[in-house]
């Protein structure tokens, strides 16, 4: 009896593991193999693996689909936005951290209380101030706009790691005659540095996936993302299914590079904060 | 005088993060409601007409639709989904072979764009490359169902791109299953409760909060949820899959942006509704954290 319950439980786990692995990776595998294979193979024998690894779909795809402006586009606004979102997330988070002042548990409130307005409500806010601006159709408008993306995220990670440096270590500096900034960019900034490689891939990430504003703010080819050609496949790509299978597999390989190499941070701060990078 | 300087230092660090707060989240956030009571095009002054834009929203069959998916969506995100998430981190919590794998690939559908994953499933339910329909017609050849342009299969369809996927709410409650210290499992090993009862009357309570948390994020997800409709059924058939976001988009599109603001308004109300049911319900407030 105790065994027939111990092997039930045990084909229970692993069913329920297998059938876990096998919705997550499955669809992506299936993607990517697809986009070794001809139309031919991808019609008529839906299971058959590829016979070669042919990259010229890659190639053609880079070439003549426009996907090497896309892939600079994101890359570009990606990185960017990313980068100064840090910069302003990581002085915020400091003064938050370190010092008692006058509105400092207001503006942390108010900071991470942006964590609750879903990001689509703001559409016609937003849209109306890139047309004002006239900054319609370009990267810019995307950087701005991702700038307040990882605001409560990236605040909660660099308050936390910069909690983590003694009190000593900046009285010391100070009687040393280090000024504010110095004792900042000094001391603190190379100590936090793993908090800041979180909070920056988490919103790299963030950005880099980001649809729904660059479907609003932007229309032309040239400020195209990655992300959005995904909206003009039909259009562009018709029935070459194998250079389509290959156009989604560049749109998703980069996050699962990024992710793998730096899983334990994200799952992480994910399990800490319970919320999406 | 050193101490007048750090004051200045102080905001000075905090100006471009208040900066960014007062443009991208408090103006738009004050705009949104006080316009949702105007009729506005952008070009000209906004003219106030009471609920007007409530009333026409509510009148109308792709928002009502819109608010019924939102009730099965929301309802099967809390039970199926949530609980999904819940029997997979009891799982790993007993650490079978396997679990860091499973955990880590786990994670892989909610890092990559969720309108790369929107596609990936497109193409997945494809009647004519699809894997599924491929599948299905080894054993009935005649089988021919488009599953994202047929009604009622495709508000499955649009909820089988996300129903598996919860792996915030796994590494949630995971994390707070580790927290539950030892020795209160021993003590009730001790005492004779059977697994199964260990799990229903210690671990359960004690992940309340985690639980809590995982419905309210995934209930919000699915009233935020815009890219898996709108790159697979834009809505359809008729409104089968209607949601408020992509009302959201087209009023904004047809320049009705008191319209477009009333959805907002109704979207940001219903997210903190959920908030509040969910605590209420999960008594969260009042279970201290260990």
């Amino acid at each position: 009896m105790n065994l027939i319950k111990k092997i039930l439980s045990k084909v229970f786990i692993y069913t329920v593991m297998l059938f876990t692995v096998t919705v997550s990776l499955f669809p992506i595998i299936w993607v990517v193999s697809s986009s070794f294979k001809t139309n031919g193979q991808i019609l008529t024998q839906p299971f058959g693996l590829p016979t070669a690894l042919d990259f010229s779909p890659y190639v053609k795809v880079f070439t003549q689909y426009n996907f090497t402006v896309y892939t600079l586009n994101s890359l570009f606004i990606a990185v960017v936005a990313t980068l100064f979102a840090l910069m302003i997330y990581a002085l915020a988070a400091y003064v938050l951290a370190k010092f008692n002042f006058k509105g400092k548990s207001l503006f942390f409130i108010l900071f991470t209380l942006t964590l609750l307005v879903p990001g689509h409500t703001k559409a016609q806010p937003i849209f109306s101030l890139i047309l004002n601006l006239n900054l319609y159709d370009t990267r810019l408008a995307l950087i701005l706009v991702y700038l307040s993306n990882g605001m409560a995220l990236s605040i909660f990670i660099l308050k936390a790691a910069y909690q983590t440096v003694p009190k000593e270590m900046s009285e010391a500096a100070l009687i040393d005659g280090a000024s504010f900034w110095q004792i900042f960019s000094r001391i603190h900034v190379p100590l936090v540095k793993s908090g800041l490689v979180t909070a920056g891939i988490l919103m790299f990430l963030g950005n880099w996936n980001e649809y729904f504003y660059a479907m609003l703010l932007t229309s032309s080819k040239a400020t195209r993302t990655l992300p959005l050609a995904l909206g003009f496949f039909t259009e562009t790509f018709s029935y070459n299914y194998t250079e389509m299978f290959a156009a989604l597999t560049i749109v998703i390989i980069p996050s699962i590079i990024i992710y793998t190499l730096a899983q334990e941070q994200i799952q992480k701060s994910v399990a800490s904060s319970g919320v999406k990078g | 005088m050193r101490n007048r300087k750090t004051k200045l230092w102080i905001y000075l660090f905090l100006l471009p993060a208040i900066i960014i707060f007062l443009v991208f989240f408090l103006v738009p956030i004050i705009t949104i409601f006080i316009t949702s009571f105007t009729k506005w095009d952008g070009f000209n002054s906004p003219i106030f007409v009471g609920f007007k834009n409530f009333i026409n929203l509510f009148g109308k069959a792709e928002f009502l639709i819109s608010l019924k998916n939102l009730l099965y969506w929301s309802l099967i995100a809390a039970f199926l989904h949530v609980g999904y998430g819940a029997i997979v981190a009891f799982i790993l919590y007993r650490k079978p072979f396997g679990w860091r794998f499973t955990r880590s690939v786990f994670m892989i559908p909610n890092v990559i764009a969720v309108a790369a994953w929107a596609m990936i499933y497109r193409f997945f339910f494809n009647n004519d490359f699809g894997f599924l329909n491929n599948l299905i017609r080894i054993f009935n050849p005649e089988f021919n169902i488009p599953w994202f342009y047929n009604s009622p299969y495709a508000f499955w369809a649009v909820t089988l791109t996300w129903l598996f996927y919860s792996v915030f709410v796994t590494l949630v409650i995971l994390t707070d299953l580790m927290a539950i210290p030892d020795e209160i499992h021993e003590a009730a090993r001790i005492d004779g409760a059977s697994a199964l009862r260990i799990t229903f009357k210690i671990d359960l309570p004690m992940i309340k909060n985690a639980i809590g948390t995982g419905i309210i994020l995934s209930i919000t997800s699915r009233i935020a949820m815009f890219e898996a409709i709108a790159l697979t059924t834009r809505g359809g058939p008729g409104d089968d899959t209607m949601n408020i976001p992509l009302i959201l988009v087209s009023s904004i599109t047809d320049m009705k942006y008191g319209v477009a603001n009333a959805a907002s308004v109704i979207m940001i109300i219903l997210g903190i509704l959920t908030l509040i049911i969910v605590e209420l319900i999960f008594k969260m407030r009042k279970v201290e954290k260990f």
